[in-house]
């Protein structure tokens, strides 16, 4: 797992859902541990896409809960290159 | 129930500057910001008027607006957020955090129920709807093409296709926050959120006539006892990607044309006036207010507000009605509903676009409502032109101008079109009475009423 995403990936989740950055961890849940509603899920991964100049379409992100569901995620997305 | 009402704040976010004290200075001095458009644009279209008036680069948050705010809002709010801070702040509100971690806050010395927000746009989130259009159009065939250049195509015509690949530009995303970006309610919604300002929270829509009826307005709910306090104004963001918006403004005739040399090509009043100078928005804030509500406070008072009017033409979507019968009627109306005779009139901010049929029209009916010797500028002689927002930064003008007792010239007027009082250089004069006058695709029109304030 990429640290500098894994950073760049709490660092977002905690401006967007406004928690501390130390209520993070690789097997928080959005939806359980964070009480992310769809609203709140869907800023967040607007946010990343941003963060990570890397399209985070609905359909892909869709069952991501946990932190390190979303960094394995973009790991992944960085690896290729996709044309936007 | 007449109420007095007074001008407390002013914000701005201008080509000319961003905040008032710099827009004001830059007026006083006769700037403007006039540049090429962006050298792509001309790759869409065969473009007839090729400059504009840009805004400076804007980090959203140095207007204050937050990452995940940004994300979710389009430029024309952002600017609107940005000049509303300021003029809350300008009015001497005090701006407290909402919660503890919160983005929002609370006006602690105003009553929220009792504050509206009033604001006017032409296109609202327009800016939005292209960027997420062309992402939706224009993604995979973009990808398709990008493939087929890299592995297929024939060598000889590979530079000429990767050229098209590059004019199919999308943004990154399609946002999922579209139909809350594009509506043009969204800037006077997210001040209202922002502010938690829970009085009537209203957009007025009329194309280059909305910051003056938002204004105007806003005017009337605060006389009539609707509100308190009012943050009203206009606001607008035309620099799509594509320079779409720039076009459908040029292919319909209204541009300056004559762009050989930018400086002077924006010439409203002028002889030789070709049309009008596309700027790339911006947003202008007022905040009205209560006059014994702002004394209570120990606000300071820029000027006050004392009438309002509003007329239709019933002729064309797009041409003033000859003879401007309809203005002229919104006019007496307006100093009417100030208790005022034309002869009170110390200045008048015209519309003043710099269209051949705009001015002309105007010009006749300032000289038959006002005379020959009241003061007439243009503030779209130095801004540009910026539709929604216009009225706005224009009704800050005649509040400025009578506070200062100085206004702005209406810059590259050689020969006067019309035999008028246009202001050549700033001077100081003792203006009593602000007229500020606004007239609109589709027949629109309408003007403010403002009078200098004095203990």
């Amino acid at each position: 797992m990429n640290t500098n995403v894994q950073q760049r990936v709490v660092k977002v989740i905690s401006e967007i859902l406004n928690r501390e950055e130390s209520e993070i961890r690789l097997d928080t849940s959005l939806l359980n541990d964070l009480q992310a509603s769809s609203l709140d899920q869907m800023s967040l991964f607007v946010a990343l896409e941003d963060e990570f100049q890397s399209t985070m379409p609905p359909d892909e992100v869709t069952g991501l809960d946990t932190v390190k569901d979303i960094i394995e995620f973009i790991d992944r997305k960085l690896e290729q290159t996709i044309p936007t | 129930m007449n109420r007095r009402v007074v001008v407390t704040g002013a914000g701005v976010v201008s080509s000319l500057g961003i905040g008032v004290n710099e827009f004001w200075s830059h007026c006083l001095q006769g700037r403007s910001v006039v540049a090429s458009i962006p050298r792509s644009w001309h790759n869409y279209a065969d473009l007839r008027s090729r400059i504009w008036s840009p805004l400076p680069g804007i980090d959203s948050e140095t207007l204050r607006v937050a990452r995940a705010e940004r994300l979710q809002l389009d430029p024309v709010t952002i600017f609107a957020l940005g000049a509303a801070r300021e003029a809350i702040k300008d009015a001497c509100f005090t701006i407290t955090p909402a919660g503890e971690r919160s983005r929002n806050f609370v006006l602690s010395n105003a009553d929220s129920a009792q504050t509206g927000v009033f604001f006017g746009t032409g296109l609202g989130g327009a800016f939005t709807f292209l960027q997420n259009h062309t992402h939706h159009l224009l993604r995979n065939p973009r990808a398709v093409l990008s493939e087929y250049v890299e592995k297929k195509a024939p060598a000889e015509s590979r530079e000429m296709l990767k050229s098209v690949v590059e004019q199919l530009s999308h943004g990154i995303r399609f946002n999922p926050f579209e139909v809350s970006m594009v509506m043009p309610n969204a800037p006077a919604a997210a001040v209202g959120i922002k502010y938690g300002l829970t009085g009537p929270n209203e957009t007025f829509c009329v194309a280059c006539a909305s910051g003056t009826v938002a204004v105007g307005n806003a005017y009337r709910a605060v006389r009539d006892g609707r509100v308190e306090v009012a943050v009203s104004g206009g606001c607008e963001f035309f620099g799509d990607e594509h320079g779409h918006i720039f076009r459908s403004f040029d292919v319909s005739g209204t541009l300056v044309r004559d762009c050989d040399n930018p400086e002077t090509a924006n010439r409203p009043f002028d002889e030789k006036r070709s049309g009008f100078l596309f700027s790339q928005g911006g947003a202008a804030v007022l905040v009205l207010e209560e006059i014994e509500h702002a004394r209570r406070r120990e606000a300071a008072i820029i000027a006050e507000l004392v009438g309002f009017a509003e007329s239709f033409d019933a002729h064309s979507m797009m041409s003033l009605a000859p003879g401007g019968e309809q203005i002229e009627r919104m006019l007496y109306a307006a100093l009417a509903d100030a208790k005022l005779k034309p002869a009170d009139v110390d200045y008048v901010n015209a519309h003043g676009t710099g269209t051949r049929n705009n001015d002309e029209i105007e010009a006749q009916v300032i000289d038959r409502v006002f005379g020959k010797s009241v003061p007439v500028n243009s503030t779209k002689s130095l801004l540009g032109h910026t539709i929604g927002a216009s009225g706005a930064f224009e009704a800050i003008v005649t509040a400025l101008t009578l506070r200062d007792g100085k206004t702005h010239i209406n810059r590259n007027l050689e020969t006067p079109a019309h035999d008028l009082n246009f202001v050549r250089r700033v001077k100081d004069f003792d203006p009593e009475i602000g007229l500020s006058q606004s007239f609109a695709f589709g027949g629109h029109n309408a003007a403010v009423v403002m009078r200098r304030y004095t203990d």
